[in-house]
This record gives structure tokens, C-alpha cells and sequence, in this order.
């Protein structure tokens, strides 16, 4: 879409965070978003309560904006969790886009870590009290879009996350690439999953079913965690759980890596395995298509419209259910073809050729695109 | 360079979701067989489950307020005198001659610090001790659950509804619930028919024990049980020696996550005694300690209509029983098939 622009210098749509990181979704979606929208003709800069250091030429602190603010601006809000920026934005006057990622819900952390819960529920309340007030609603799935809906926006679309997915077949770092070598010339398959460690993402569903799986079927396989802990009693119960299971050796917990690193994980693997209990879009598992390991997934959240056919869904994360899945799709070179090919089918709809264009079109909704 | 395409491959781009179906169908007969072989015992899921919880934060530490006011309270006290040894003794004296200096202001920070955890620490003793009186209050009028309430007469394989239930949950697609399976003939039988059916009863000495390595059975709570359960992620629901006894805020409850858990077109199959049967001199002794009563099978009907199934309901030949049949309305079948 096209509109006359007013004279002087192009309207500006301008995008606020919580947190820029240049290792976690919702920051790359922002700068992947900040440079469409530039493309497209409109001025755009991020605005953000914390920024890392490696992103600090990126973005301005939030309580910075009212300096840069001008008569037609539009504010883009990257809804991921609680944050002060929400309430700095509710009393705005600009109008407001909410990009919802969702977040995880205070229940996933009752009894675990406290101020976490806390945090979450303030989410909760900071959505419910910007989404009546935002003339737009982005949502990275349907699924969101209708917490979206639930929470008062009345205008929504659809628009996937943001990612450059070449990145996970790109540069491999070949130190971590040499290592997962020589554990893989020990036997046994290398199963990967991508998340932060948090009872949501239910990764000792995971070292259940690694247990299983090793018990009847292969005897040396491995687990490969990956993603930084947000929660230390979680990532402690993980840690005795597997030491209790005999699985130390079988279990590798890495942190969170460099894109080098991960890419280094996605070459070695033989299966993507996803347990999480809850799920706003799930980009590892885009991520593995992208890859070309077969993913098999447990059909929570939005898992099943982000994967489509391009997966292995599981209705239950049953451990000897899982194992005998994980056999499969490590045995049997039909499925593992399939997989690989619908994976790959899949990941046509999330190209950045193919969201671009849908973001732009959803911002045009709200202001005109810049001739 | 040709390349041979082998017949699983063909048959896998011909129809993706049919073949993924029977990739599913044989990952699932793979299950059962080693279940068969004893190689997964019923109770695995539940011990392992355990055996991770007790490492939570709650279940590892007693999973009561005592521990945590415990730890609370030993930390309570802030030390403003630092330990000044060193391994040189230059180095003990320049700690010794440092804590000296600073020790009227780490000890004015730390004072008030301690006198804010004391607060703390006392507010929570204060919260310990309405806890457990409104505990104390809240068990003399606590509602129990309603238990497993079992006719000898009616709760048997050859009875009138044991064959109309079999046939309407064989067909299911995906996994079927079968609640409380006791020892597992009822989960045996819809075994036999074609459906994949496993068992859940509260009683471990009978799903233990019984049916030893030709079924699924585990022995834990139907709720509990279906709050684990994926949305959608059961084919079939049968009810026997569950419903009959429940006060309505546990039936509400079990129908709301039944509604959770049953696939759209699913079915769910509910037995019960009618409400003549329950005052019977025959009845056993649970009858009378459960919170609630049987419903008349026309309630049932309403219920579930209410909720968007379509109901059938039987009655047996003596009118002590009857079985309600229904299907849970599929207008949300665009979702993808689930295979358990």
C-alpha cells in the first residue's frame, strides 16, 4: 500500500523493548523490523529499558523517546514481558502497535521461583492494560492472537517473528563442532533442544524420555540442552534429577551460545525433540528445519500451526512414547526424509522475503507508507 | 545420477498426512508391545515423575512453610565482624585494622538490616500460625473426594455395558482413558477390540498388580492425571466407578477437564449407578461415605448437551445403571490429528 506522505521529512514508526539482546527472538525481530521499516521509506529507531553492550550504537533508553518524539509518529511495543517500558508507553499519546510474543504464564513458575511468578503476573496485568489501548495487534501465531483478542485488541493480525534462518546453517564454530565430532564417534544419537532452562520448556520431560530411550533402544545417546537458566531452582531439580538418573554423561546443559556455537549444535544433530508446555511460536523449531533435522514436537500452544505438517506431533510427552518416536525418526530414513522435506516446505512461510512484506502491510494499516 | 526411491518414501510423498498417521499407528504398536514385555512397567511414568519432584523446591523440603521459615530465620542475622585471618600476617592485620575503621558503619548498615529481616521473619511465623488455623478450620468442613464406589454386581466384565462401551471407544482415534480401570479388564477388552485404551485408578495395589505386563495402567489420581494430559490429546474417555459418588465441584471439575482433553469428535463414555441403586441394601459401604450422589442419566443428558455433545443414553435391563455415550462436538477439527 501507498499513501501521499505529509511534506517534510517521513512519517516515524518506532519500536520499543523491554530487553535489545542480540541472542534472544523478540531482539532480533526488533532490528530485522527497524531495518524493513526503514526500507519501506518510514524513520525508525529502537527505544528500550536495557540494552546489551554489544547493541548500544542500536537503541536509545525508553525515558529517551520524548526528545525524538514528533507529530505522526506511531510506537511499536515488543510485548514479551513485564516491563516498565509498558507503562511509560500507556501514557503516550502516539498511537500504539503491540507486537505480542506472549510470555511465559505465572503458573509455570509457582512453587519454583517466586519473583518470577511475580514478574509474570505483572505481565499479565501490563497486557491487560495496553491491549484495549493499541490500534493494532501483531501476533506471532494464532494462538497469540487470541490471548490478544482475550486481553481487549480488538484489530489484530498475524505476522510471524522475524528471523534470518540462514543463520543456523551459516558459520559453524568449529572447536564446538570438533568436540560434538568426538562424541559422536562414540555411538549413539545427539538429540537437541533450544530454550532457556525454565519449568516451561519442561526440559526434565526431556531427560525422561532420554532415559527411556536409552533404556530401550540406545544405550549411548545424548541430550543436548541448550539456552541459559532464568531459573536457578529449576536448573539445580534438572541437575539432581539427571545425577539421580544416572544420565551426567548423557546430558550436556551448554548455556546459552553464539550463533556459531548453535549452528555448530543444530550440524550435529539427529533429532530436534521439543516437550514445553507452552509454546507463543517455537522459532528453534524453525530454526531445526532450517537445519534439516527432523523435528518432533509435543503439540502444545502454537506448536502445531508454527510446524504443520513439517514435524512429528505428539500428543502426550509419555517417555516410552517418545522414545519409541525418537527411534523412529532416528531409524528410519523415509520418515527422517519427510521430515526433513516438510520442515523444509515450512520454512518457505517463515522467510524473511515472505514476513517482510506482511509486516509492512499490517504497519500501512496505521500510517501511511512514505512515498 | 539416479536415485532409488524407496516404497516407504513413495507412499510418504503420495498422501504426507495418511503416511504420518501410520507412522504414528507403529510408533504406538512399538509401545505396546514393550509394555507387553514388561519392559516398561506401569508404574515407570509415576516414578520418575516423583523422582524429579522431589527436587523441586516444595516437595524436596518438606513442602511446608517450617523448612523455609527455618532457613529464614538462620538467616536473619547479618555479622558485621568479618574474619580477618590471612595467610600473611601483614595481611591479617591491614583486614584486622580495616573492619576497625569501618566496623561503626557496616555495623549501623547491617543492624538495620538485621532488624528488617527480623520483621520479615516474624511476619512469616505470624502467616505460619493463621495458616494453620484456618487448616484446622477448613479440614473439620472439608469435602472429600468421592473415592472409587464399586457394585460388585454391575462392575464386571460381563455385564450389559461393558460391550457398548468397548464398541464406541475402540473406534476412537487416538489414545483411550479408561477410568478406574482397577486391575485392567476393561482396559484388556478395548485393547482387544483395536483401541489403544491404557488405565488410571487411584488404588497403586491394583494397578500394581494387576494385568501384570499386558497393559498400561497407572496408579494415580483421574484429575491429576488429566491435568498432564496435552489439550486434545485423548481420543476417548471411559468412565466407570467415577462419577457416581462425586459432589458437584469435583464433577464440574472432572468435566471441565475432560473437555480439555478429549479430541474434537471424540467420545466419552460415562457408567454410573442410578440414584435407586445407591440406596439399595446391596450397595457397599463407599456409597454412603461419598460426598455426593448418582445422577439420573437424563442429567447426565442435560449436562453434556449443555456442553456441546451429542448424548445417548442406555439403561440396564433392572434400571440400576445406565451408560451415557457422547461425542464431543468436532467443530474444532481444522486443528491437526493428534495421534495419542
Amino acid at each position: 500500500m501507498s499513501a501521499a506522505g505529509p511534506k517534510g521529512p517521513p512519517a516515524a514508526v518506532h519500536q520499543f523493548i523491554p530487553t535489545l539482546n542480540p541472542r534472544d527472538a523478540s531482539g532480533t525481530h526488533t532490528l530485522l523490523l527497524r531495518d524493513i521499516l526503514r526500507r519501506a521509506g518510514w524513520r525508525s529507531d529502537i527505544f528500550a529499558e536495557a540494552i546489551h553492550d554489544d547493541l548500544a550504537s542500536h537503541a536509545f533508553k525508553h525515558w529517551m523517546y520524548p526528545a525524538h518524539a514528533a507529530d505522526g509518529d506511531v510506537l511499536i511495543y515488543q510485548f514479551s514481558t513485564s516491563s516498565a517500558v509498558a507503562e511509560f508507553l500507556y501514557e503516550r499519546p502516539e498511537p500504539l502497535v503491540l507486537d505480542f510474543h506472549n510470555f511465559t504464564g505465572p503458573e509455570y513458575f509457582a512453587g519454583w521461583e517466586p519473583h518470577t511468578e511475580e514478574r509474570a503476573a505483572r505481565a499479565a496485568d501490563e497486557l491487560a492494560l495496553l491491549a484495549p489501548r493499541a490500534v493494532l495487534g501483531l501476533a506471532d501465531s494464532r494462538f497469540n492472537e487470541t490471548a490478544l483478542r482475550r486481553a481487549g485488541c480488538t484489530a489484530t493480525r498475524v505476522v510471524p517473528v522475524l528471523v534470518d534462518y540462514r543463520r543456523v546453517a551459516g558459520l559453524v564454530d568449529p572447536l564446538v563442532a570438533a568436540e560434538l565430532a568426538t562424541l559422536k564417534a562414540r555411538g549413539g544419537n545427539d538429540i537437541l533442544f533450544v530454550g532457556r532452562v525454565v519449568p516451561s520448556k519442561a526440559q526434565h520431560e526431556l531427560v525422561k524420555a532420554l532415559w527411556a530411550y536409552r533404556r530401550l533402544y540406545d544405550p549411548s545417546a545424548r541430550l543436548h540442552l541448550v539456552g541459559g537458566t532464568q531459573s536457578y531452582e529449576y536448573t539445580r531439580a534438572l541437575r539432581g534429577f539427571i545425577g539421580d538418573l544416572g544420565l551426567t554423561s548423557g546430558v550436556r546443559l551448554t548455556g546459552e551460545l553464539s550463533e556459531a556455537a548453535l549452528a555448530a549444535h543444530f550440524a550435529a544433530a539427529d533429532v530436534y525433540l521439543s516437550l514445553s508446555a507452552h509454546e507463543g511460536f517455537g522459532v528453534p523449531l524453525i530454526e531445526a528445519m532450517a537445519a534439516g533435522v527432523p523435528v518432533i514436537a509435543r503439540a502444545v500452544g502454537a506448536v502445531p500451526e508454527t510446524v504443520g505438517d513439517g514435524a512429528l506431533l505428539l500428543g502426550s510427552s509419555d517417555a516410552p512414547f517418545v522414545a519409541a518416536a525418537l527411534h523412529r525418526a532416528c531409524t528410519d530414513d523415509a520418515l527422517r526424509a519427510h521430515l526433513v522435506a516438510g520442515g523444509r516446505t515450512r520454512l518457505t512461510a517463515f522467510s524473511l522475503d515472505a514476513v517482510g512484506p506482511q509486516m509492512v502491510d499490517a504497519i500501512a494499516t496505521v500510517t501511511p507508507r512514505p512515498q | 545420477m539416479s536415485e532409488t526411491v524407496s516404497p516407504a518414501a513413495a507412499a510418504a510423498s503420495d498422501d504426507p498426512q495418511a503416511y504420518v498417521a501410520k507412522v504414528m499407528a507403529e510408533i504406538e504398536e512399538d509401545v505396546r508391545v514393550r509394555r507387553a514385555t514388561g519392559d516398561l512397567p506401569p508404574k515407570l511414568e509415576r516414578e520418575l515423575d516423583e523422582l524429579f519432584l522431589a527436587h523441586s523446591p516444595v516437595a524436596g523440603r518438606g513442602g511446608d512453610l517450617a523448612e523455609a521459615l527455618r532457613m529464614v530465620d538462620a538467616a536473619t542475622f547479618v555479622d558485621p565482624v568479618v574474619p580477618v585471618a590471612s595467610n600473611r600476617a601483614v595481611g591479617a592485620a591491614v583486614k584486622k585494622g580495616m573492619r576497625s575503621l569501618l566496623l561503626w558503619y557496616v555495623g549501623w548498615i547491617t543492624h538495620q538490616v538485621s532488624q528488617f529481616a527480623s520483621a520479615v521473619s516474624r511476619t512469616l511465623h505470624i502467616i505460619d500460625g493463621r495458616l494453620k488455623e484456618l487448616e484446622r478450620k477448613v479440614e473439620v468442613q472439608r469435602v472429600a473426594g468421592a473415592g472409587v464406589v464399586e457394585f460388585p454386581a454391575l462392575h464386571r466384565p460381563d455385564a450389559w455395558w461393558v460391550e457398548p462401551a468397548v464398541a464406541a471407544a475402540a473406534g476412537a482415534k487416538g489414545r483411550v482413558l479408561t477410568a478406574h480401570c482397577g486391575d485392567g479388564w476393561l482396559v484388556q477388552r478395548i485393547g482387544a477390540a483395536g483401541g489403544d485404551a491404557y488405565g488410571v485408578d487411584p488404588r497403586p495395589a491394583l494397578t500394581d498388580a494387576g494385568s501384570v505386563g499386558v497393559t498400561d495402567l497407572r496408579g494415580e489420581d483421574l484429575a491429576e492425571h488429566l491435568r498432564a494430559v496435552a489439550p486434545s490429546g485423548l481420543g476417548a474417555i471411559v468412565l466407570t466407578a467415577v462419577v457416581d459418588g462425586m459432589a458437584s465441584g469435583e464433577r464440574e471439575q472432572l468435566l471441565r477437564l475432560v473437555a480439555t482433553s478429549l479430541a474434537p469428535g471424540g467420545t466419552l463414555a460415562v457408567h454410573s449407578v442410578s440414584p435407586a441403586s445407591w440406596t439399595s441394601s446391596d450397595a457397599p459401604y463407599e456409597a454412603d461415605l461419598a460426598p455426593g450422589r448418582p445422577l439420573r442419566a437424563e442429567t447426565w443428558r442435560h449436562l453434556l448437551e449443555g456442553d456441546g455433545y451429542r448424548v445417548t443414553v442406555q439403561s440396564g435391563p433392572d434400571g440400576f445403571d445406565y451408560l451415557v455415550t457422547a461425542v464431543r462436538d468436532s467443530v474444532l477439527s481444522a486443528e491437526p490429528t493428534l495421534a495419542r
